[in-house]
């Protein structure tokens, strides 16, 4: 009889007609929810960036009278805004490449090669990749002010690898697990060896895992903070995340650039994670959950 | 090896057979990241303990003071009472934060596992928190909290006449902790949202089928059928979430900085602030992460274990 009601809905085609017209109010109510919830906040940055200052503070409305990107050129052209931006971005690539080689061959050893100890060094990843920051940063602190590390990029590259590398390595553990060995013993049979098997064969394989995985360690470089505000003092070291507590607390941005800025630095990892999307809930439980 | 050889000509030497046949070229491609994780987790970790038992501080050489830290954390005039209250904020505000984003994923995980039109949409749209910097969220929620009428809640309440003062969200010591603790649950459920969404797409569809034949009503499928199948994933879930939250310090730095009066202390932030920010004694601050370690380890293994439970 429900059937009869509605054709198309496979799933639905179970339930009564009285309860469907009831889970749509449902869904439609939590949808609402959900999308003032979530884009709520958003809109009051994005909307607080394009106003003027006395319609920042004087005269606050929910939609702006009139729009400006003042706010935009303050951000961009007087303050280190730019510069901070490119500090994190050579944090970012460089950590992430680094992770990405040495993640992936160390991933393949594990999921592939057959040698004792193998199960204990995946172990040690996985417990690297759990070890909080929180725990970590005064004794991190202390080791690279001893390696004379503190208030250089490199020394907020080194660190960002103790996060990105394990957690590299165990994305990829497992999506070398996904390719079919038989592949692999082909190539070995034809004469190939290992390492070259590895880069000819496996690899251009697992290019599309590489690419998640990339945007994944990169996202999480690029959006890092305790470290950065830790180990760096100097304005010209700083990574944006950093950087921007510099200017909010030294009153240097009033809230429009402030916000400006802000907007601004959502944009990379939206953009990335816009066009990792179809990946995301997939990538994100087999690396979690599955292995 | 020679002689393993000669005597057992058909099988591969002994040596070889017990370190794997792969051992050579599977420890080179290893060691570079064993190395990392040795120097920078393994080692701050023996590091950190060594630390808490010197009177370490910033440019000065260590002394060992024995448990002279520890008694000054847990007991100190200047440290101790802070310090408890640390200890309860921090399990306040990962308990709370926790279940709330639990609760919250699970319905957002529900509502974008079921099918309606621009369904993909609404995924994009419930995940984008996740994608933000904490830094920026923090940085923006301190602006929606403001306290003078600029602050779009204040404004909000005050045009729909629900309060006629100004709030000050972060300002008031009873309402601070709340405050923090709903950005961490705005930006925090994405990831329950995305994680119970994958469990619920590997839940079988014929368990649904055979509880519908047996006139399980909707609570009663979701009380039976999804709720087991999810459990593995949201264990996981939660157990990581619950280590990042304890541990993040971002949104409490930048919304608060611990205060008002400590109201919003946790752990992390009285590190930061014994070690680096204020009194600059990397001794003491390592014993208050010291004094917090065999917890998180015990979740760390417990984690760990279940996440490798698969690979066997």
């Amino acid at each position: 009889m429900a059937t009869l009601a509605r054709p198309a809905g496979r799933t639905r085609a179970r339930t009564r007609t009285r309860p469907l017209a009831l889970k749509r109010v449902a869904l439609l109510l939590t949808g609402l929810f959900f999308t003032l919830w979530t884009l709520g906040p958003i809109y009051w940055i994005v909307v607080t960036s394009l106003k003027t200052e006395l319609q920042v503070y004087r005269q606050p409305t929910l939609v702006p009278t009139a729009v400006t990107f003042k706010n935009y050129q303050t951000v961009l052209f007087h303050s280190n805004f730019l510069l901070y931006i490119r500090n994190s971005l050579t944090v970012a690539l460089v950590t992430t490449a680094l992770s990405l080689v040495f993640g992936s061959i160390c991933a393949y050893a594990i999921a592939r090669l057959r040698f004792r100890g193998r199960r204990l060094v995946a172990r040690a990843i996985v417990i690297s990749y759990l070890a909080p920051g929180g725990l970590l940063f005064i004794s991190l602190f202390e080791l690279l002010t001893e390696l004379h590390l503190t208030d250089k990029l490199a020394g907020l590259m080194v660190s960002y690898l103790s996060f990105t590398l394990p957690f590299c390595t165990w994305l990829m553990i497992g999506y070398f697990r996904t390719i079919p060995a038989e592949l692999e013993e082909a190539a070995l049979v034809d004469g190939c060896t290992r390492l070259r098997a590895l880069i000819y064969v496996i690899m251009p394989l697992t290019l599309p895992a590489l690419v998640v995985v990339a945007l994944y360690s990169f996202t999480q470089a690029w959006n890092e903070f305790l470290y950065a505000l830790v180990f760096i003092s100097s304005d010209s070291q700083k990574t944006f995340t950093v950087g921007l507590i510099g200017l909010i607390q030294g009153d240097t941005l009033p809230w429009g650039p402030m916000m400006a800025a802000a907007s601004l630095g959502m944009i990379p990892p939206i953009i990335i994670y816009v066009l990792a999307q179809r990946w995301v809930v997939s990538g994100l439980a087999a690396g979690a959950v599955k292995g | 090896m020679a002689t393993a050889t000669l005597s057992r000509p058909t099988e591969r030497p002994v040596w070889r057979r017990a370190l794997g046949t792969d051992w050579k070229l599977g420890w080179m491609l290893v060691l570079p990241v064993l190395a990392v994780l040795a120097g920078l987790v393994a080692y701050p970790f023996v590091l950190a303990i060594a630390l808490s038992f010197t009177d370490k501080m910033i440019g000065r050489p260590a002394h060992f003071v024995g448990w002279q830290n520890y008694r000054d954390v847990l007991f100190g005039d200047e440290f101790g009472s802070i310090f408890r209250r640390a200890v309860l904020n921090t399990v306040l505000y990962t308990v709370v934060a926790v279940a709330c984003k639990s609760v919250l994923g699970m319905g957002m995980a529900l509502f974008l596992h079921e099918q309606f039109p621009g369904r993909n949409l609404m995924r994009a749209i419930c995940f984008l928190p996740w994608a933000i910097p904490s830094l920026i969220v923090g940085l923006s929620w301190q602006w929606i909290y403001n306290g003078t009428n600029a602050g779009v809640l204040n404004m909000l309440l005050n045009d729909l006449h629900l309060s006629d003062t100004l709030i000050q969200w972060l300002g008031n010591p009873r309402l601070a902790l709340w405050s923090v603790i709903l950005v961490v649950i705005w930006q925090g459920c994405p990831f329950y949202g995305m994680m119970f969404l994958a469990g619920l797409q590997a839940v079988q569809a014929e368990l649904y089928e055979a509880a519908a034949i047996d006139g399980a009503n909707i609570f009663q499928r979701y009380l039976y059928v999804t709720l087991p199948g999810l459990s593995a994933v949201a264990t996981i879930t939660i157990l990581l979430s619950t280590i990042w939250t304890a541990n993040s310090i971002n949104y409490i730095y930048i919304l608060t900085g611990g205060g008002p009066a400590n109201t919003t202390m946790t752990f992390p932030m009285f590190a930061y602030q014994v070690g680096i920010a204020g009194a600059q004694r990397l001794g003491a601050a390592s014993a208050i992460t010291v004094l917090f370690l065999p917890f998180f380890l015990l979740i760390i293994f417990a984690l760990t274990r279940r996440m490798l439970a698969e690979e066997r």
